[in-house]
C-alpha cells in the first residue's frame, strides 16, 4: 500500500526539481546598481545613462558599479568616484553648484518674472480700455443663449 | 545613368529656384502679373525635377546600385524591400533630399490653392518659399550629394543602421519634415503680410488648416519617434530628452503656443505682432533644428556626421532666413500697433496670454537645457551633461500648469468672465480634481508628480465632460432627439470648438499614460536558465527556451518566455538578440505583451556561451494610453481640417 | 514694438549666433581630463603576452607612458609604428617606462595583433575595463604621462601621429625625464 501511493508523490516532487529549475530574483544589490546605473552617463553614449546603454564601456561600468556595491560602498561615494575620473560630465543633470544654479533655476525665474511683466502689461491694458461694453462677439451671444435656455430648463 | 537624371533635375531645380527668387522680385516691382505667373511656373518645376530627383534616388536603391556612395553606405543587397525605400532617408543627404522634396510638394499645393484668392500674396510665397528651396539646394548639392559616386562600386553595400530597420522609421521622418515643412506655409503667408503691410486676419485665417496640419504631422512624427524609441532601443522608454527629440519638440512647443494665439487675433483683432513673432520662431526653431541635428555642435544618438564647413553653411543659411524674419518683423512691428482692449484680467484673452507664456518658458527650457552643454563648453572649457533628471524636474511643473490652463480656457468667456461664471464653470471641476487626488493619496499614491497630475486632469477632464453633456443634452432636447444624436447635432454645429476639446481629452488621456508609466513602471533585470522563472508585480516569467532564428538579413538568438498571472498561461514573449550579417550590429529586439492597458515588456539582452540569459521585464503600467492619447489628439485635429465650411470663415 | 524689445531681440540672436559659431570648431566627443594634475591610480593585471602579474608599483619613480589600445580599434594600428619608435627613442632612459594597456579586448586577438604590428614595450590585460574606468578612458587610443612623482601630467585622447608625436616627445617626456618639477603644456594644446 505504502509504496504505491508513494511513488506518484515522490515523483511530484522529483519533477521541477529535475531540471535544477528555480526561480530567479534581484538581489539588493542588483537593485542598488541600477539605482545608481541609472544616475550615470554613458561616456561614449549620447545623453544615454549606463543602466540603459548596451555600449562596453557601459557594460564594464555597470560591473565596476556592481564591485564597489558588493565592497560595501556607500551611492554617494560610487557616484563620487566616477565624478573624479571622468568629471560632471558623468553625471545625468548638472551639479547644483556654481553657475549650474543658472540652469536649474532659469525655468522658474523666466515663468515668474515673465508672468509678473504679463500681468503688469494685462493691468495696464485693462485699465486703459474704456468700460463702455462693445456688443460680445458672435459666438458668445449664442453661448449666452444655449446658457439661458439650459436655465429655463432647468 | 538614372542617378546622374536626378542629379541633373536637381541642379535645374536649383537655377529654378533662383528664377523663382528673381521673377517674385520683379514681380513686386513692376507689378506684372507675369512674372508672378513665371513664379509659380519655376515653383511648380522644381517640384517636379525634385520628384525626379528623389524618384532617382529611390530607383538606386531599389535597383541595387552601390556604385552610388549614398546607396552603398545606406543600404545592402539583402535589406528588405520595405527597408530599402526607408533608407533612402535613412542618412544624412537622403534626408535633406526628401526635406526639400516635402518643401517643394508644399509650396506648389499653396500656390495653386491660394492663387485665385490670395493674389497679392502670391510673389512673397513663392519668393520665400525659392529662397528656402534654395538655401537646402545649395546645401545638398555642394555639401551633402546623395548623388556621388563612388567607383570602383564595392561588392555590396554596408547596410542601413540596423536600429532604423523598423516599421516606426520608416513613417517618422516624412512626418517630422511634413511638420517643419509644413509651418513654412504660415510663415510665409506671415512674412508676406508683414511685407506687404496687409496685416489683417487673412493670412490667419488663410492658414489656418496648414498649421493645423503641420503640427499633426510634427505630433505624429514626435510620438512615432518614441513609439520606435520604446520598442527598438530596448529600455521600456520612449522620451530620453535627447538634443534630437528636443530639436523637434521646440517648435512643437511654440506652433503650438501658435495655435492658440491667433485665435484670439481671429476673435479680437489683437496680438498681431505677437502671432507674427510666434510662427517666425516656430519656423526659426524647425531651421535651427535642422543646425543643431546636422552641424555635428551637439552629440546625439542621432547627429549625422560632422563636418564644421558643412555646419558653417547651415548657419550662414539658418541665420539668412531668421534675419530676413526678424529684420522685417522689427522695421514693420511700430506701424502695426493694434490697440488692445481687455475688458478683465480674467478672460480667454488672458487665459491665452499665459498658455502663451507657459509654452515659451517650456520652449525656452528645452532650448537651454540642450544648450547648456555647448555653452559651459565654449566658455568654461568644461563638459556637463543635461539628462532626463534635469527635464523631469524642472519641466514637469510647467507642463502641469499648461494642462491647468488647458482646463480653464475652453470655459472662460472673451472679454470678461463674471464670478458667478467661474464659479459655474469650475466648482464641479475643482470637486473633481481634488476627489481623484484625494482618492489616489488613499490608494496609497505618494508621487507629487502623479498627485498634482491627477488634480489637473480631474479638473480639465471634468470642465470638458460636462460641457459636452451639457450641450448634448440641450440640443437633444430642442431637436427631441437621444442625448447620443444630441451629442453628434452638437458636435457638428460647434465643430471647430469640439474638435479642439477631442485634442484636448487626446492630451489628457496621454498624460495619464505618461505619469503612469514613468512614475509607476517597475523593472527587473536577472540572469536564469532555461527552466527558471522570475515574479514581477502579479506575472511570473518563465524561461522555455533558447533556440536560433533566421531573418532575411539577421540571425538571432530567440529566448521563449512564458507569462503566467497564477496558473494561467497569458502568452510566450519571443524577445531576441540579433545580429545583422552585413553589418554585425547586435540588436536586442523586445517583445511585448498588452494587458490592462499596460504593457509587459521584454528584452534578453545577453545569453552567456553557457546558456545564462539576462532577462529585462518592465511593466509599463497604462502605456497604452500614451499611444491612444496622441491617436485621440490626431483624430481631433482631423476632425477641424474636415469641418463643414461656415459662412464665416 | 519697444527699442528695449528690438535691442532684446538682437541681443539674443548675436548671442545665438556665436555660440552656434563657437560650437562648430569644437570637437563634440571631446571630454576636459579632470584627471591630468592628479595622482596617477596603481594599476595591476596580467601580462598580455606571457601572463605574469604586472603592477605599476614596481615602476614607482619613474616617468610612465601608459597607452591604451585594442584590436579592434582602427586608430590604434595608425599610432603603432610610432610607439615602438617612441619607445625605441626613450628605452635606453633609466627613468623611462613605457606599458601598454589592453583594453577591451580579448587575449589571443591581443597577442596575435602585437605579433602582427611588433611588441617592444610590455603590455598588461585589462579585460574588464576596469583599469581604464580608474583613468577615465572612454574609447581607445588614450595615452597619459605620469611623473616620477606619480602624478598624471599629459593625457591625450586620439592617436600620437604628426605634430602630437613630435609635442609628446618634446615637450611632455624630455623635459619630464630632465627634472621633476618641469610644467609641461596643458593636455590639449598640440603645437
Amino acid at each position: 500500500m505504502f509504496r504505491l501511493f508513494s511513488i506518484p508523490i515522490l515523483l511530484c516532487f522529483v519533477i521541477p526539481t529535475a531540471g535544477l529549475a528555480e526561480v530567479v530574483d534581484e538581489t539588493e544589490i542588483d537593485q542598488k546598481v541600477r539605482e545608481i546605473a541609472k544616475t550615470l552617463r554613458c561616456t561614449v553614449c549620447q545623453t544615454e545613462n549606463i543602466w540603459e546603454s548596451g555600449a562596453p564601456l557601459a557594460h564594464q561600468m555597470r560591473e565596476a558599479v556592481r564591485e564597489r556595491v558588493i565592497q560595501g560602498q556607500s551611492t554617494e561615494e560610487i557616484r563620487a568616484y566616477f565624478h573624479s575620473r571622468y568629471g560632471d560630465y558623468i553625471m545625468m543633470e548638472p551639479p547644483k553648484q556654481g553657475v549650474n544654479w543658472l540652469i536649474w533655476l532659469a525655468p522658474f525665474l523666466l515663468l515668474f518674472g515673465g508672468g509678473a511683466l504679463l500681468w503688469r502689461e494685462v493691468k495696464g491694458w485693462v485699465t486703459r480700455t474704456p468700460p463702455s461694453q462693445p456688443p460680445p462677439a458672435l459666438d458668445e451671444t449664442s453661448r449666452r443663449r444655449i446658457e439661458r435656455e439650459l436655465n429655463d430648463n432647468q | 545613368m538614372i542617378i546622374e537624371i536626378g542629379h541633373f533635375s536637381v541642379v535645374i531645380a536649383l537655377v529654378l529656384a533662383v528664377f523663382g527668387i528673381v521673377s517674385s522680385s520683379l514681380a513686386l516691382r513692376t507689378r506684372d502679373a507675369d512674372w508672378v505667373r513665371a513664379g509659380r511656373m519655376a515653383l511648380t518645376l522644381i517640384f517636379i525635377l525634385l520628384s525626379v530627383g528623389m524618384a532617382a534616388l529611390i530607383y538606386s536603391f531599389l535597383a541595387r546600385d552601390f556604385s552610388v556612395h549614398y546607396v552603398a553606405t545606406n543600404s545592402n543587397s539583402q535589406l528588405p524591400l520595405f527597408y530599402t525605400i526607408a533608407a533612402v532617408w535613412g542618412g544624412h543627404e537622403g534626408s535633406l533630399l526628401l526635406w526639400v522634396f516635402i518643401l517643394s510638394t508644399f509650396s506648389t499645393i499653396a500656390v495653386w490653392l491660394h492663387w485665385r484668392t490670395q493674389p497679392a500674396i502670391m510673389p512673397y510665397l513663392i519668393g520665400m518659399e525659392c529662397l528656402v528651396i534654395l538655401g537646402f539646394l545649395l546645401l545638398i548639392l555642394f555639401l551633402s550629394s546623395p548623388f556621388d559616386r563612388l567607383i570602383p562600386a564595392p561588392p555590396d553595400g554596408k547596410d542601413l543602421n540596423p536600429l532604423l530597420q523598423d516599421p516606426a522609421m520608416v513613417m517618422h521622418p516624412p512626418m517630422l519634415y511634413m511638420g517643419y515643412v509644413g509651418f513654412s506655409i504660415p510663415f510665409s503667408f506671415a512674412m508676406a503680410a508683414l511685407l506687404s503691410g496687409r496685416l489683417g486676419e487673412e493670412w490667419i485665417k488663410v492658414t489656418q488648416r496648414w498649421t493645423i496640419f503641420a503640427w499633426v504631422c510634427l505630433t505624429t512624427g514626435i510620438l512615432l519617434g518614441g513609439y520606435w524609441a520604446y520598442y527598438e532601443l530596448g529600455w521600456g522608454g520612449y522620451w530620453g530628452w535627447d538634443p534630437v527629440e528636443n530639436a523637434s519638440f521646440m517648435p512643437w512647443l511654440v506652433g503650438t503656443a501658435f495655435l492658440h494665439s491667433v485665435m484670439v487675433q481671429e476673435k479680437r483683432k489683437m496680438f498681431k505682432v505677437w502671432n507674427l513673432f510666434l510662427i517666425i520662431v516656430t519656423f526659426s526653431l524647425s531651421l535651427i533644428g535642422t543646425f543643431l541635428v546636422r552641424s555635428g555642435v551637439l552629440t546625439s544618438v542621432h547627429t549625422f556626421a560632422t563636418d564644421p564647413e558643412r555646419g558653417l553653411y547651415i548657419l550662414i543659411f539658418v541665420t539668412t532666413i531668421i534675419g530676413i524674419a526678424f529684420g522685417a518683423l522689427m522695421l514693420r512691428a511700430n506701424k502695426l500697433k493694434s490697440q488692445i482692449e481687455m475688458d478683465s484680467m480674467v478672460s480667454r484673452e488672458s487665459v491665452f496670454l499665459f498658455n502663451n507664456l507657459f509654452f515659451l518658458v517650456a520652449t525656452a527650457t528645452v532650448f537651454l537645457g540642450t544648450l547648456y552643454p555647448l555653452m559651459i563648453e565654449t566658455w568654461q572649457g568644461a563638459k556637463v551633461t543635461v539628462g532626463p533628471p534635469y527635464y523631469n524636474t524642472v519641466f514637469m511643473p510647467i507642463a502641469l500648469g499648461l494642462l491647468f490652463l488647458m482646463g480653464v480656457g475652453p470655459y472662460i468667456p472673451w472679454r470678461k468672465a463674471s464670478q458667478a461664471s467661474l464659479k459655474k464653470n469650475f466648482l464641479i471641476p475643482v470637486v473633481v480634481g481634488v476627489v481623484s487626488t484625494v482618492v489616489l493619496f488613499v490608494l496609497g499614491i505618494r508621487s507629487l508628480f502623479a498627485l498634482t497630475g491627477a488634480f489637473v486632469v480631474g479638473f480639465s477632464g471634468a470642465a470638458i465632460f460636462i460641457d459636452v453633456g451639457k450641450i448634448s443634452s440641450l440640443y437633444a432636447r430642442r431637436e427631441s432627439i437621444n442625448l447620443l444624436k444630441g451629442f453628434f447635432s452638437a458636435f457638428t454645429a460647434n465643430q471647430r470648438r469640439y474638435s479642439g476639446l477631442v485634442t484636448h481629452v487626446g492630451v489628457l488621456v496621454l498624460v495619464v499614460g505618461i505619469i503612469a508609466s514613468t512614475v509607476y513602471q517597475t523593472e527587473k533585470v536577472v540572469s536564469m536558465r532555461v527552466g527558471d522563472e522570475f515574479v514581477m508585480d502579479d506575472y511570473r516569467v518563465k524561461l522555455e527556451r533558447i533556440h536560433d532564428v533566421r531573418g532575411k538579413n539577421w540571425s538571432a538568438q530567440e529566448g521563449v518566455f512564458e507569462v503566467y498571472e497564477g496558473d494561467t498561461l497569458l502568452t510566450k514573449l519571443r524577445p531576441q538578440k540579433r545580429v545583422y550579417d552585413a553589418s554585425q550590429t547586435p540588436t536586442t529586439e523586445s517583445a511585448i505583451y498588452a494587458k490592462n492597458m499596460g504593457h509587459i515588456f521584454l528584452t534578453m539582452p545577453d545569453v552567456s556561451a553557457d546558456g545564462v540569459a539576462v532577462a529585462r521585464g518592465v511593466i509599463n503600467p497604462l502605456i497604452l494610453w500614451v499611444w491612444g492619447g496622441g491617436g485621440i489628439m490626431g483624430l481631433g485635429v482631423l476632425l477641424n481640417i474636415f469641418r463643414p465650411r461656415k459662412r464665416d470663415e | 514694438m519697444t527699442r528695449t524689445t528690438q535691442i532684446t531681440i538682437l541681443v539674443v540672436l548675436f548671442a545665438l549666433l556665436s555660440l552656434f559659431y563657437q560650437g562648430l570648431w569644437g570637437d563634440p566627443r571631446h571630454i576636459p581630463p579632470v584627471l591630468v594634475g592628479t595622482r596617477a591610480p596603481v594599476f595591476e593585471g596580467p601580462d598580455v603576452e606571457s601572463g605574469e602579474p604586472m603592477s605599476s608599483e614596481q615602476y614607482k619613480g619613474k616617468v610612465i607612458l601608459v597607452n591604451f589600445w585594442a584590436s579592434w580599434c582602427q586608430e590604434c594600428k595608425v599610432e603603432h609604428e610610432n610607439l615602438l619608435r617612441l619607445y625605441d627613442e626613450f628605452k635606453d632612459h633609466p627613468e623611462f617606462v613605457m606599458v601598454g594597456i589592453n583594453y577591451q579586448d580579448e587575449i589571443p586577438k591581443a597577442r596575435a595583433y602585437l605579433q602582427r604590428y611588433g611588441s617592444s614595450f610590455p603590455h598588461m590585460q585589462d579585460v574588464k575595463g576596469a583599469l581604464a574606468i580608474d583613468f577615465g578612458v572612454y574609447g581607445v587610443p588614450e595615452t597619459f604621462v605620469i611623473d616620477k612623482q606619480g602624478v598624471i601630467r599629459h593625457k591625450w585622447i586620439g592617436p600620437i601621429v604628426d605634430n602630437v608625436y613630435t609635442n609628446l616627445t618634446k615637450n611632455v617626456l624630455t623635459p619630464l625625464l630632465q627634472r621633476a618639477d618641469t610644467q609641461v603644456r596643458p593636455y590639449d594644446q598640440a603645437p
